[in-house]
């Protein structure tokens, strides 16, 4: 009976009690920002490593989920002869949902596990250790670079998928169907609300870069100093900053787009 | 608050001190003195907790019981500062040397410097080369971990333990899967740091005969516990008293250590089903 208890109360209390443990990994982060932000260097160095490394992926799937939904939108509005609400349509859609959650989903699978195993690899070779026993403070050294490297990239990634998408749109809506091309931008300008729908979008990108950069950082640093430990890690570490993504996403828009 | 520590010679001082690890207590009750300037060897069969009493020294685990002083400082009464700043007069060498995989080896011996001392780089440079001279390894200082073997990869593990020029280094399985050559080696740099540098060493090994012929000082360990301590005359003597030291000493297969993991008897096992 006891034990029968206890097992249905031990995953609700590992599940708090992981979230406690992320958050104070999280605050030890924090912490170490103001030392990674007076070695600006080791911060280029990992933007360039977590973001750049990113970039292509994006690019191509912007342009690609851009060219899709010019092609979709421009079929179901000419049923209603109302293709010349292309431009604001894709355009919204791109700067408000698709391009902070697809960038973090595409992040998360690029540099998100790169950083996991990365992490792990560096458990599972002794080398926080080693850094512990040369007293350096591997969250200090390692982790934090990384966080904040990774925060940066995100929303710089996700304006730039939202760029690429638009010209995605306008390749297909335009220059394939036909579309007069004043009246595509003219339709884009006059939708697009810069604060409300453009900086929303970021500050969606930045949380989404919060949560993945954390949850890839914290699997990698703690995972078992095994091989098995380090693959699983990684695999850990895309499954569950895609949910967080997807579902804090959901929360997201309710708030931000009241 | 650590009361004052005599010195009398003992650089490293466990006293009655225990470990606890996932429930199960890994080492119990162990006295222990390092004498200062010496080698001292830590021997025992694999999963004795040998590692484990490195991680006590280190600061990296707490005892469960009982206190471990090093260079008169209880470990238990520092905070992290205090800890930091002791371990920076402290060098270890990992067992599969844990250099950075990101660096060259030239900036994986530099890396301590760099982050505590604010020399300037011509002088890092310097005094990295001179490690590196050291441990035969100035002509690979641009290589990278990935590109080092085993061996290489455990000379330049030490040059970084040593660069700060540290008081004490530890040695967790410095032997461990290297050639013969690689081993002599490592052993002679063990040897030749130590009395050029006036380090305090401590190895943990299980390589027996290679421990015998460079350590000064002994310890045994067998299941968390010590069964023998001495210089190199007294455990030798002490094999020919003890069945567990010869069989640990000579590598016999079945003595106090069984050959057989435990179970019920090979009987029961083959003809449970019959009996039923």
């Amino acid at each position: 009976m006891k034990t029968t208890l206890s097992q249905i109360g031990s995953s609700p209390f590992q599940a708090v009690s992981t979230l406690g443990a992320v958050g104070l990994f999280f605050v030890r982060i924090l912490g170490a920002i103001p030392h990674v932000l007076a070695r600006p260097r080791a911060l280029v160095e990992q933007i360039f490593v977590v973001g750049a490394v990113s970039m292509s992926l994006i690019l191509v799937g912007g342009l690609f989920v851009g060219m899709v939904m010019g092609l979709q939108f421009y079929t179901a509005l000419a049923r209603f002869g109302a293709t010349s609400a292309l431009g604001g349509l894709v355009a919204l859609a791109l700067l408000r949902e698709l391009s902070p959650v697809v960038t973090a989903l595409l992040y998360a699978g690029r540099a998100g596990t790169s950083l996991a195993s990365e992490l792990g690899l560096m458990r599972a070779t002794e080398q926080f250790k080693a850094m512990e026993v040369m007293a350096v403070d591997p969250v200090r050294r390692v982790v934090a670079p990384r966080f904040l490297a990774g925060v940066l990239s995100v929303p710089l990634l996700t304006a730039l998928f939202s760029a690429v998408g638009i010209l995605g749109g306008y390749l297909i809506g335009v220059r394939l169907m036909g579309l007069d091309s004043g009246v595509f931008w003219t339709n884009l300008r006059e939708s697009v609300r810069f604060r409300q729908d453009f900086l929303n979008g970021e500050i969606k990108a930045l949380i989404f870069g919060i949560l993945c950069t954390l949850v890839a950082l914290y699997e990698g640093y703690h995972s078992d100093p095994t091989a098995e430990g380090l693959g699983r890690a990684t695999t850990r570490s895309v499954v569950i900053a895609s949910l967080a993504v997807l579902s804090c996403d959901y929360l997201m828009t309710a708030f931000l787009y009241r | 608050m650590s009361p004052t520590f005599p010195d009398d010679g003992a650089a490293v001082r466990l006293l009655g001190a225990s470990l606890e690890r996932g429930g199960r207590e890994v080492l119990r009750d162990l006295d222990l003195d390092v004498p200062r300037g010496r080698i001292t060897a830590v021997m025992g069969p694999s999963g004795t907790g040998k590692t484990s009493l490195l991680g006590l020294l280190s600061g990296e685990l707490a005892p469960s019981r009982g206190r471990v002083l090093v260079e008169g400082q209880d470990l238990a009464a520092l905070d992290r500062g205090g800890l930091f700043a002791l371990r920076r007069r402290m060098g270890m060498l990992f067992q599969e040397g844990a250099l950075f995989t990101d660096m060259s080896v030239f900036d994986n011996v530099a890396f301590p410097l760099r982050e505590h001392t604010r020399l300037p780089e011509e002088l890092v440079r310097v005094i990295v080369l001179l490690k590196l001279e050291a441990v035969g390894l100035r002509g690979a200082a641009d290589l990278y971990p990935s590109e080092l073997s085993g061996g290489m990869a455990r000379r330049a593990a030490l040059a970084r333990a040593v660069v700060m020029d540290p008081a004490l280094v530890l040695y967790d399985e410095p032997l461990t899967g290297l050639d013969p050559i690689s081993m002599g080696v490592i052993l002679r740099l063990i040897r030749d740091l130590n009395r050029t540098l006036g380090l305090t060493s401590v190895v943990v090994s299980h390589d027996v005969q290679e421990m015998l012929t460079v350590a000064d000082c002994f310890y045994l360990l067998a299941d968390g516990r010590l069964i023998a301590q001495g210089d190199r005359a007294s455990i030798r003597a002490q094999a020919a008293s003890s069945p567990w030291v010869r069989q640990f000493l000579e590598g016999e297969a079945d003595g106090p250590v069984p050959f057989h993991y435990p179970a019920r008897p090979l009987w029961d096992d083959l003809f449970a089903g019959e009996a039923a």
